[in-house]
């Protein structure tokens, strides 16, 4: 007699330049909305969401952070728990895609070392003003052994994708970790070839 | 429903308690446990309704629910409900998870009715049941608070986090292992940054939070099996949470009406009430953690260029912790400058400027073991500043330097120097005179101490520092009052402070005297004497006079010709202005009132006159002969009045009002105004418009005054160490430009091949030696006695208070190994290896006071 109504829970945490749509990711998975004319973050906003993969309740929190400056170190708190850290920029935006070392930066400070960690390129429904081109930043993902996705929050391209894959990406981290508490658990990015949206499906 | 009697209960027959049913429970038990049986019979419907298929604890539950979530909470069964789990508290954990059970499934079913009515039954068996084993219940309490807290419904937030400041209020007797807060503190947090566009119910949402906040630090503060509420990852969350509602007063105070919040508890107030609670419990390992976040958040959220709400952030930081804990913020707040060396000047000065508030607020407290740590950071900072100025800007390796901008600078200055004594005035006197010394210490005084002055600075740069650590030293002297002028002013405070090199700027010359003057002013005299005039009557001032005592004596003796010199030789340089002769005059008149003996009396009589001959010497431009001569002439009219001689006072009186008739422009009352009248040439001025030495020695030879030392005019005497400090001077290029410009100057000229051996000096020395060599006797013959009468415990006292003195002896040598006195025999080079490192000047004074 349970009080838990789940099979796992992972906390996520968004990271990224201000302005990249970081909210709307969020909105667009956990509500299906794209908020038009979405303001500033302040400080750091929760939402939850549970999803169904292979049968097993997962429930996700997301933890969306303010991208300001001004709240870095409220947000900067907020890393250390988090099991999965979506580090998102905007490709009509050259300046959000060189802030990423600093961030990894920071995700090095601060975060977990067990961290998953996944790039996403975000707003590709303005594929005119792409200002970032994808291969560059498939490279910039491979060197640092992050997964990369390209979404768009408006267009819902990729969203689901985006968590379910985290999701499946986080069960098998906690089953390996489970099954042999050894240190040979995959590196991440490893599993980077499979592709989940085949198995996974939302409840 | 009430519980089921067994039929017979009252009427128990008396065979129950006959020794042949030794073990049978009491009739309260067994009635418990019948009923518990009940509860568990499946299918045997002994009241033959289905309720009865349900264990019993489902039932009670179950009923406490109305058809109409309107309704409310059922209270008679809620009654029942709560009676039932006091008396089988084991039973407590089921009830727990059954209701929390149906409170999720409300929740996802959204029959948020239902839900306040589980949450509110949740509360009453909390507060009915507390202190008895609810913790196990407790679990799926919180985990039914964290349900309503996952949820993005305001409502149900709200009513997670007020069950949830209940339950914090309820002291439990028992450890909990395995419970986290971790969620709370991040998701009441995140309350606390509450963006919801309803603004009423955003402020709902906020208050929530900080209560919420308040809630867990309550339940952990004191529970040491709980993970530590102090740690940074909490830390980190809740007081930049707390800080954020803090400052929004500004933008919501004005939106909502001010009539709607007048009984309410406004957010703001919340939330200075939780921050305060929050650090009124932090103990010494916690005061860092919990004040890191408030400098993070103020530095990310650039709050301290506004200062106000920098200040009062560190105002409740100050007095809502354990005051024994307070340096340990000012310690802080001075690391952070120094991290903030780099930043910009406005960010730097909102810092000491909390700092200078906090001082003062921390004077209750203990100043802390780290008394001149505290000053070296701020000089520090102050010689940062000055070279910032003086370079144009930060070129400290920066990629980019940035253009500062000199007011600001110039402020930030003023501002280090107001929190120096702001520290100082906290400072028990033994303890300022050290920050004196330490002060004085970093002067760059060419000859005694080589500038420090960074390369790129060069004169000027020295020149700033030395005006920025006068100021800061007169800050200190504020309100400095000392019993014993011989030890808190010792030589290697006086013989910098008095050198010839810190007389040659104007601005300087001026800090020095009115150091000195805030030195020897002990009763609050200086007021009396802030402009000169002639006084005709000094009662009127109401001056407060103490008799001058042994030690002041003392140190007269030891240190009067030093001062007069310097007083003199002041007077003789060019660019005086009126400043410079109003502190003259102060100093002269304290000097009078606070040190004077007779001896002291009849030289500063003789000081006066030889100011009056040098104001006869054409080298001097006309104002300044103006000036010394009405300076000369206020004094003696001063002093003649503190001497109560009837024929002195004559005599001064007939020379003013001579020159009241003839000559005006030298009396004060006319040079010391805006636009003085001053003749074009100055002749040397005789007759009975000047102050005659012989007749004034004569005058007072008839009150007992050493007339023979007062007919001798005053000459200043250049000792050793003086012509040596000089010639160091001279590496300086531009100090030995003004070097030779005084040179040709005929007065120079007249005392520098001096050493001034009179008869008067020699007849002198030989009246000290004669009565040094009395009292020599005179004690040997005391202490003889004393050893031979008195008890043994008094002598042991009395040598223990000598191995003191051996003692402050040995510090006196260390510290002179330490800021080498300007002897002959130290060698420029060797004042270098000593002053570069600083090492010694921060740990010796320690050393010494603890």
């Amino acid at each position: 007699m349970s009080t838990e109504d789940y099979d796992y829970l992972f906390k996520i945490v968004l990271i990224g330049n201000a302005g990249v749509g970081k909210t709307c990711l969020v909105r667009r998975f956990t509500q299906g909305l794209f908020p038009p004319g979405q303001g500033a973050t302040i400080g750091v906003d929760f939402m939850i969401k549970t999803v169904e993969i292979k049968g097993e309740k997962v429930k996700l929190q997301i933890w969306d952070t303010a991208g300001q400056e001004r709240f870095r170190s409220i947000t900067q708190s907020y890393y250390r728990s988090a099991n999965a850290l979506i580090l998102t920029y905007d490709i009509t935006c050259e300046d959000s895609f060189c802030c990423l070392p600093e961030w990894l930066r920071e995700i090095e400070q601060y975060a977990n070392n067990q961290v998953v960690t996944i790039l996403v390129g975000n707003k590709i429904d303005l594929a005119d003003k792409r200002e970032v081109v994808r291969q560059r930043a498939e490279e910039f993902a491979d060197t640092q052994s992050m997964l990369y996705l390209e979404t768009s929050a408006k267009e819902s391209d990729n969203v689901e994708k985006l968590f379910l894959d985290l999701a499946c990406e986080l069960i098998r981290e906690a089953k390996q970790n489970t099954l042999d508490n050894s240190e040979n658990s995959p590196m991440p990015g490893e599993g980077k070839s499979i592709s989940y949206l085949s198995c996974c499906s939302l409840n | 429903m009430p519980l089921p009697r067994l039929p017979n209960m009252p009427g128990m027959p008396y065979w129950l308690t006959l020794p042949n049913f030794p073990n049978f429970p009491s009739p309260r038990t067994l009635l418990l446990d019948c009923c518990t049986i009940l509860d568990h019979q499946v299918g045997g419907g002994v009241c033959g309704c289905c309720g009865a298929l349900r264990p019993r604890y489902k039932r009670l539950v179950d009923n406490i629910f109305p058809e109409d979530p309107e309704d409310g909470l059922v209270k008679a069964n809620m009654e029942k409900l709560t009676f039932y789990a006091l008396s089988a508290p084991e039973k407590l954990d089921r009830i727990g998870a059954y209701l929390s059970e149906r409170l999720s499934r409300d929740v996802t079913r959204h029959r948020y009715g239902y839900v306040c009515i589980a949450m509110e039954a949740l509360d009453q068996l909390l507060m009915a049941c507390h202190c008895q084993s609810i913790n196990l219940f407790v679990e799926s309490f919180l985990g039914m608070v964290r349900k309503l807290l996952e949820a993005d419904k305001p409502n149900l937030q709200i009513l997670g986090t007020n069950s949830f400041i209940k339950f914090a209020n309820i002291e439990e007797d028992t450890a909990s292992y395995h419970r986290s807060y971790d969620f709370f503190v991040s998701r009441f947090s995140e309350m606390c940054h509450s963006s919801y566009e309803d603004p009423d119910i955003r402020t709902k949402i906020r208050m929530a939070g900080i209560r919420g906040l308040q809630g867990v630090v309550r339940k952990t503060v004191n529970d040491e099996l709980q993970a530590n509420i102090w740690d940074p990852q909490h830390m980190d969350k809740i007081v930049p949470s707390l800080l954020f509602n803090l400052q929004d007063e500004t933008v919501e105070s004005q939106s909502p009406s001010p009539e709607a919040e007048k009984d309410k508890e406004s957010p703001v107030e919340l939330t200075e009430r939780c921050f305060r609670e929050l650090l009124g419990r932090a103990a010494y390992g916690n005061i860092k953690n919990a004040v890191k976040p408030v400098l993070m958040h103020l530095d990310n959220h650039s709050l301290w260029e506004t200062k106000t709400f920098a200040v009062r952030c560190f105002k409740i930081i100050m007095y809502s912790i354990q005051s024994q804990h307070s340096h340990l913020v000012i310690q802080q707040l001075l690391g952070h400058l120094d991290a903030n060396s780099k930043s910009s000047a406005k960010v730097r000065a909102g810092i000491v400027q909390v700092l200078s508030e906090a001082a003062v607020i921390e004077a209750s407290g203990s100043v802390g073991p780290t008394v001149l740590e505290v000053f070296n950071t701020l000089l520090k900072q102050l010689r940062i500043s000055v070279d910032y100025e003086l370079t144009g800007a930060y070129d400290y390796g920066n990629i980019g330097t940035k253009i500062i901008k000199e007011h600001e600078e110039r402020q930030l200055q003023e501002s280090v120097i107001k929190t120096i004594g702001s520290f100082a005035s906290t400072l028990p006197t033994y303890q300022r005179s050290e920050v004196m010394l330490f002060i004085m210490g970093k002067i760059p005084v060419p000859g005694i101490y080589p500038a420090l002055g960074s390369a790129n600075t060069g004169f000027e740069g020295s020149r700033m520092i030395q005006v920025m650590l006068l100021k800061s030293l007169l800050q200190v002297t504020v309100g400095f009052q000392t019993t014993n002028m011989l030890t808190a002013l010792p030589s290697s405070f006086l013989d910098p402070l008095l050198s010839f090199t810190l007389m040659e700027d104007a601005e300087v010359r001026l800090l020095v005297l009115d150091i000195l003057i805030s030195l020897i002013d002990r009763h609050d005299n200086v007021l009396m004497f802030s402009s000169i005039s002639i006084i005709t009557d000094i009662s009127v001032l109401k001056l407060k006079v103490d008799k001058c005592s042994r030690q002041d004596n003392l140190f007269m003796k030891k240190n009067a010709q030093r001062l007069f010199r310097h007083i003199y030789l002041v007077c003789n340089e060019e660019n005086s202005t009126q400043r410079h002769f109003e502190s003259l005059f102060s100093l002269l008149a304290l000097l009078s009132i606070e040190l004077a003996t007779e001896e002291v009396v009849v030289d500063l009589i003789r000081l006066a006159l030889a100011l009056q001959d040098l104001a006869g010497e054409e080298a001097l431009p006309v104002y300044n002969r103006c000036a010394i001569h009405a300076l000369s002439a206020a004094y003696l009219n001063l002093i003649c009045q503190l001497t109560t001689v009837p024929t002195f006072c004559q005599h001064v009186h007939e020379v003013i009002e001579a020159r009241q008739k003839e000559i005006p422009y030298l009396l004060p009352e006319d040079v010391f105004v805006e636009k003085p009248r001053l003749p074009e040439s100055l002749p040397k001025p005789e007759g009975d418009i000047v102050f005659l030495q012989s007749k004034i020695a004569e005058t007072l030879g008839g009150s007992g005054y050493n007339t023979e030392r007062l007919a001798t005019p005053y000459i200043p005497q250049i000792t050793d160490e003086d012509r040596l400090s000089k010639r160091k001077s001279i590496g300086d290029t531009i100090s030995l430009q003004l070097e030779m410009d005084s040179r040709h100057s005929p007065e120079r000229e007249q005392k520098t091949p001096t050493e001034q051996i009179t008869f008067e000096t020699l007849k002198q020395a030989i009246v000290d030696s004669v009565t040094m060599e009395e009292q020599e006797r005179e004690r040997r013959r005391l202490v003889v006695e004393r050893f031979q009468t008195a008890p043994f415990e008094e002598i042991a006292a009395h040598c223990g208070a000598r191995a003191s003195l051996l003692q402050s002896k040995l510090n006196q040598i260390f510290e002179i190994t330490i800021r080498p006195p300007p002897s002959p025999s130290g060698t420029l080079t060797a004042h270098g290896q000593s002053r570069s490192i600083p090492v010694y000047e921060m740990i010796f004074p320690d050393l010494c006071v603890y």
